[in-house]
């Protein structure tokens, strides 16, 4: 909405799209989708796809540079203080960080989403108790919370997936609240008052329907904002363990070795810029596309 | 909703919901540490006997119900009392005191980088749309907000610290030392501001007045800086009024623990991992009334700026 619309105010002379600037933005789109394919796709393969064993351990290889070639061949991303590959470790990672990512975020919009609609249908105390909720957890330090709940109850994938959500549910209910109120007072859902519809019916078969672009939008640029959380979490330590493995567990076990080995450290989080990149990058695109149609 | 309210009707209502918020805050943090584990077990040394651990129970109140833990906590609340640290056997509120000013420090530094870079390149991106600047800043600007912000600090380091040898990774006494974490607030918060600021001057200049004074002749830098700018300000400023607040509220605390900054981040990870409930208790509370009082004030100051201001 708030973002470019295709008129080019500079002349002062509205062009119907810049042409070429769109397909452009075409073009990018592909790479981006493309990008993500990759790693979806590395991510269900897992360790199939990566060059050694990710747990093998060769001492005498120890914390070899990007680019060394070692009796056992080629380690492109070099290797960690126990001779493992980094290449292989962060294939073998790819799964477990998209999987994370995906299932909370999940879950977060499917609270988010009931929430809104229900705030935004039935208005009155529905409505002031979900938003007094949605803004008590917005001003709650979500990551002091997560790290006192997850160093008590012990790091675990499970506990990850529980306390995630709680970061972006606040902002499923709110966007989607003020999209169903503008529903509301539309004929259609009037009409399906008319005809009896119970609050459920309308809410599941015709708000959430009508609302299904929008919540897909939130949810892809959601996916991103899980995976840094995750990342953080991971990497204060509280997140997930050994011998699971995400990208933000391995940055957060290069991190020691940052004077003599950045590479353990900087290359895991190049790959999860990149993945969270192409998530914005396609948000950002779809964003102004539904805006510029709706 | 509150769009035709005067501003005093305005506050009230305001600060009737926030307080709703903050209790709700309160409950949730207390509830939370009931439930997930009693410190006793950590503090208490390995060998102590049951009777010792109840002993223990008794003296720190863990032993009543929890509405009476929950009556007791929250009428201390109302005097300002937060309890005492279990660790340091001492007001909760005062080792959060000690660690403020460096927190405070480094996120006033961070949001001067972080609005100076944000809005200037926004502006500018903002009225050249589709220009080599516009695409290079864009890119770069959710190029940082798409990194882990701790993962920006560490390259910072290896680049800054390690291969330059050019500037120490921490030091709260050392000036030198503020440089790198304010680097990466400034970086990550400004690619925030820079693409809502970004947004907000490229609406502003297809609106029809833009159009009118462009064509009685006068110059577009004119017409950015006279009319552009001061209707894109307010925006503007609400937009680092939010980024700060958003700063404060969680994300300089992971920075200050790459760098070792002895803020209040770094206090509250240390609480956690020590099981000291009553400070992190009095952390998360403080900044929740932090988070929601700024919210007013910037509402409230956007809406005196702008009389205009009608929110959907």
């Amino acid at each position: 909405m708030s973002s470019i619309s295709t008129t080019s105010s500079r002349q002062g002379v509205v062009l119907p799209a810049a042409r070429s600037g769109r397909r452009h933005g075409r073009w990018a789109l592909s790479f981006w989708v493309g990008l993500l394919v990759v790693f979806l796709l590395v991510g269900v393969t897992g360790d199939l796809a990566a060059p050694y064993e990710p747990f093998e351990q060769a001492p005498l290889d120890r914390l070899s540079a990007p680019m060394t070639t070692t009796e056992r061949g080629l380690h492109v991303f070099g290797t960690d203080p126990l001779g493992r590959d980094l290449l292989s470790s962060i294939i073998f990672g790819t799964r477990l960080t998209l999987l994370i990512g995906l299932v909370a975020t999940v879950i977060g919009a499917v609270i988010g989403t009931l929430i809104g609609t229900a705030a935004g249908y039935y208005g009155g105390w529905v409505d002031r108790i979900g938003m007094r909720l949605a803004e008590a957890q917005t001003a709650m330090p979500m990551f002091l919370v997560a790290i006192l709940l997850l160093s008590v109850l012990g790091p675990s994938i499970i506990n990850l997936i529980v306390v995630l959500p709680a970061l972006i549910w606040p902002t499923f209910a709110r966007i989607i609240r003020a999209e169903t109120m503008r529903l509301r007072s539309t004929p259609f859902i009037e009409a399906a008052q008319a005809l009896g519809c119970s609050g459920a019916t309308i809410m599941f078969r015709h708000l959430i329907p009508n609302l299904a672009g929008r919540i897909g939008v939130l949810v892809v640029v959601s996916v991103g904002h899980v995976m840094l959380a995750e990342a953080g979490l991971s990497f204060l330590g509280v997140g997930v363990q050994p011998p699971e493995i995400t990208w933000g567990l391995l940055i957060s076990l290069g991190r020691p070795y940052l004077a003599v080995a950045w590479w353990l450290t900087i290359i895991p989080g190049v790959f999860l810029g990149l993945v969270v990149l192409s998530i914005n990058m396609i948000g950002r695109y779809h964003e102004r596309h539904l805006g510029a149609a709706g | 909703m509150n769009s035709t309210l005067s501003i005093p009707r305005f506050v009230l209502a305001r600060l009737r919901d926030g307080a709703v918020v903050l209790f709700l805050v309160v409950l949730t943090i207390f509830v939370l540490a009931f439930v997930v584990g009693n410190p006793v077990e950590y503090y208490a040394p390995p060998d102590a006997t049951q009777e010792e651990i109840d002993r223990l129970n008794r003296i720190l109140g863990f032993d009543r119900p929890f509405h009476v833990q929950f009556a007791d906590y929250f009428g201390g609340l109302v005097r300002g009392d937060f309890g005492d640290s279990l660790f340091q056997r001492r007001p909760a509120i005062h080792p959060i005191l000690e660690a403020l000013p460096a927190t405070i420090l480094l996120s006033l530094t961070g949001i001067a980088v972080a609005g100076l870079w944000g809005a200037v390149t926004g502006v500018i991106a903002g009225v050249r749309p589709g220009s080599i600047f516009d695409r290079v800043a864009n890119f770069l600007s959710v190029s940082m907000v798409s990194v882990p912000n701790f993962w920006l600090g560490l390259l910072l380091i290896v680049i800054f610290a390690v291969q330059l040898r050019a500037l120490p990774t921490s030091g709260f006494f050392d000036p030198k030392g503020l440089i790198l974490p304010t680097l990466t607030l400034g970086l990550v918060h400004g690619g925030r501001i820079f693409l809502i600021v970004r947004s907000v001057t490229f609406e502003e200049t297809t609106k029809p007045y833009v159009m009118v004074a462009e064509s009685k002749g006068l110059p577009f830098s004119y017409v950015v800086g006279r009319h552009i700018l001061r209707n894109a300000g307010v925006t503007i400023a609400t937009t680092v009024g939010w980024e700060y607040v958003r700063m404060m509220g969680g994300t300089a605390f992971a920075i200050e623990f790459v760098f070792a900054w002895p803020g209040v981040g770094n206090l509250m990870i240390d609480s956690a991992n020590r099981q000291d409930f009553p400070v992190l208790q009095a952390g998360v509370i403080l900044t929740g009334v932090f988070v929601i009082v700024a919210n007013i004030v910037v509402d409230l100051g956007s809406k005196v700026v702008d009389r205009r201001l009608q929110p959907a």
